[in-house]
């Protein structure tokens, strides 16, 4: 070990023993500043006895209650920022949520007129608290908790999901899945997967006519179904899923890519589509059932969903109240209200979202991870700024999980 | 700071505190109530600014390192963490024993001046290049090097356990500037 080393460990170690700030600490900071201020005046206007009699007299501050805390107290909800990185080198979290890991994409050639766009991960040690490079996998899903993923390994799709001790990088159980597949992911108490199932590479790109670079296939689905798996068993039951009017319908066409997702409460699976209704539900035997009360909001491309509590549900970029925000529903009545935030990521408490936000160059591409806060103006900085070009190191994308 | 604002600086300090604090206690030596005084008075800044600070925690960071190290804070009364000896560590550590080692090295930093941890804690603990010191600190990348060089030489002076360990990159370099560490106020 080298001196420096020695400091860094030393260093966490005593920061790490630290319990958290007192509540009421900003009412305390609040009420000396008003002391000081008070003092400072009452020397400057020292001939005008009357007015000082008034300006001295410090207002007790009535702790608590407007103290406005996200639920949980602070130590539930503490931060780990690293606005200097990008992409992160340490742990990023915020309340109940981390950086699980992040990925690159890059189109990898195949001929004169196929590619594949594959994704390179980071995962996060949960030993070290940093973001090792993994690329021996096309996707990942991290279970709540920071332990364990789920893996696809390459050449999608692929017939097992690996179960990868995050700690010691290896896998420690395969699961086989008897129809390939090419996305996975948990559900929020991380007990059962949803795996999606697909006959072809959907993450395949193609040349269209007047397109310069490689593109999705436009219109084009090879989506069979998906896999409800139980985590401790490996059982799982499958649910075919018609692809609804065909693949070519343009009235019910779904992104080469569309993966499904389970409902918050868990109980039945999910889909986005490209047309109206813009998704659909389904039941673990691939029934379609109605929207969930609490889900008729919810669009597949907001990635925060449904907030903690389940009474909220991270909305579209709204763009009113600032130049970048993103609404809010209530998600029985759809009611909007505007937070702060370009695109909304992961929900840190019932109060606060992880979010992109853009800086001040404007650049709407050139986005960093801030926290923002429902009735809140300040954002928070929980990295440094992405690259705003495609397909380069620089652009990663996050994936986030419950800590 | 009319209610609005205060509503946003206490959401920011309850969201923000804790994380400050260790910064604060770190730069402090490890002394909890010296922490709390210097990130208090950091937000008594930020607070008496608020509505013109775009970014709070940097803006609050900054004022932590450069109150720590500059010469007027010496004009409050100082709370240095006095240290008689360092702790009890028994036989020399050997691998097994990192926890007593780092409980040498925590009562080493604690011996070490303000300026000379307050640069350990940035580039170690902050893991900030040098370039990011500098700026933050207001002084040269030389003047961040030179100090970086000192305080591990000190920190092997204060504590022989020490000894054992291998030299970190800062010091395998030579260091040119040996000017004190300047700051602007």
């Amino acid at each position: 070990m080298n001196v420096d080393e020695l400091v860094r460990d030393a260093l966490r170690d005593q920061a790490d023993g630290q319990p958290p700030a007192a509540p009421g600490f900003a009412d305390r900071v609040l009420a000396v500043r008003l002391r000081r201020r008070s003092r400072r005046l009452a020397t400057a206007a020292v001939a005008a006895v009357a007015v000082v009699a008034v300006v001295v007299a410090v207002p007790v501050l009535d702790s608590g209650k407007q103290d406005v805390r996200p639920s949980g107290g602070v130590e539930q909800t503490g931060i780990t920022a690293h606005p200097d990185q990008s992409p992160p080198r340490d742990l990023i979290a915020a309340g109940r949520v981390a950086l699980a890991a992040y990925y690159t994409t890059r189109n990898v050639e195949q001929s004169a007129d196929r590619a594949v766009s594959e994704r390179t991960y980071w995962l996060v040690n949960p030993g070290t608290k940093k973001y090792v490079k993994d690329d021996r996998w096309s996707y990942v899903a991290v279970a709540p908790g920071l332990r364990t993923a789920a893996v696809l390994e390459r050449e999608l799709p692929v017939p097992r999901i690996g179960l990868l001790d995050l700690a010691s990088g290896q896998v420690k159980r395969w699961i086989p899945v008897d129809r390939p597949v090419a996305g996975v992911e948990f559900s929020a108490d991380g007990r059962k997967l949803v795996a999606t199932a697909y006959s072809k590479n959907p993450d395949r790109r193609v040349k269209i006519d007047g397109s310069q670079g490689w593109d999705a296939p436009f219109m084009e689905s090879d989506r069979t179904g998906f896999h409800v798996i139980d985590v401790a068993s490996g059982s799982s039951s499958w649910a075919g899923v018609e692809l609804g009017g065909g693949a070519h319908n343009p009235d019910a066409f779904l992104n080469s890519r569309q993966d499904f997702g389970f409902t918050h409460d868990g109980r039945l699976a999910w889909s986005g589509m490209a047309t109206e209704p813009g998704k659909k539900f389904y039941d673990f035997t691939g029934k379609e059932v109605p929207a969930p009360a609490l889900e008729r909001y919810r669009d597949w491309f907001v990635d925060a969903g449904v907030s903690p509590d389940g009474q909220l549900v991270a909305g579209q970029f709204a763009g009113r109240k600032w130049k970048t925000s993103s609404f809010v529903l209530d998600a029985r009545t759809g009611k909007q209200r505007e937070v702060r935030g370009q695109q909304l990521l992961a929900w840190a408490d019932g109060n606060s979202l992880v979010a992109w936000d853009i800086g001040q160059d404007g650049n709407e591409y050139h986005q960093r991870l801030v926290l923002v806060t429902i009735g809140g103006e300040k954002t928070t900085p929980l990295s440094d700024f992405r690259s705003p070009k495609d397909n380069t190191k620089g652009r990663w994308e996050p994936v986030f999980a419950e800590r | 700071m009319d209610a609005e604002a205060q509503e946003s600086f206490r959401e920011f300090v309850a969201n923000r505190s804790s994380a400050l604090l260790k910064t604060a206690v770190l730069l402090s030596g490890g002394d909890r109530h010296a922490g709390e005084d210097l990130l208090q008075n950091a937000l008594i800044k930020a607070a008496g600014r608020w509505h013109r600070i775009d970014e709070p925690e940097a803006y609050v960071r900054q004022v932590l390192y450069r109150q720590q190290v500059s010469r007027w804070r010496l004009k409050w009364p100082r709370r240095e963490l006095t240290v008689a000896e360092l702790p009890e560590t028994g036989t020399a550590p050997d691998a097994s024993g990192a926890a007593e080692l780092r409980l040498v090295m925590r009562g080493a930093l604690a011996r070490l001046t303000a300026r000379q941890r307050t640069v350990l804690v940035l580039r170690y603990f902050e893991d900030l290049p040098e370039g990011e010191v500098a700026r933050i600190l207001g002084c040269s990348v030389g003047t961040v090097r030179s100090a970086t060089h000192r305080s591990l030489a000190r920190l092997r002076a204060l504590a022989p356990e020490l000894a054992a360990l291998g030299p970190a990159a800062a010091e395998q370099r030579p260091a040119r500037d040996y000017s004190p560490v300047e700051v602007r106020q």
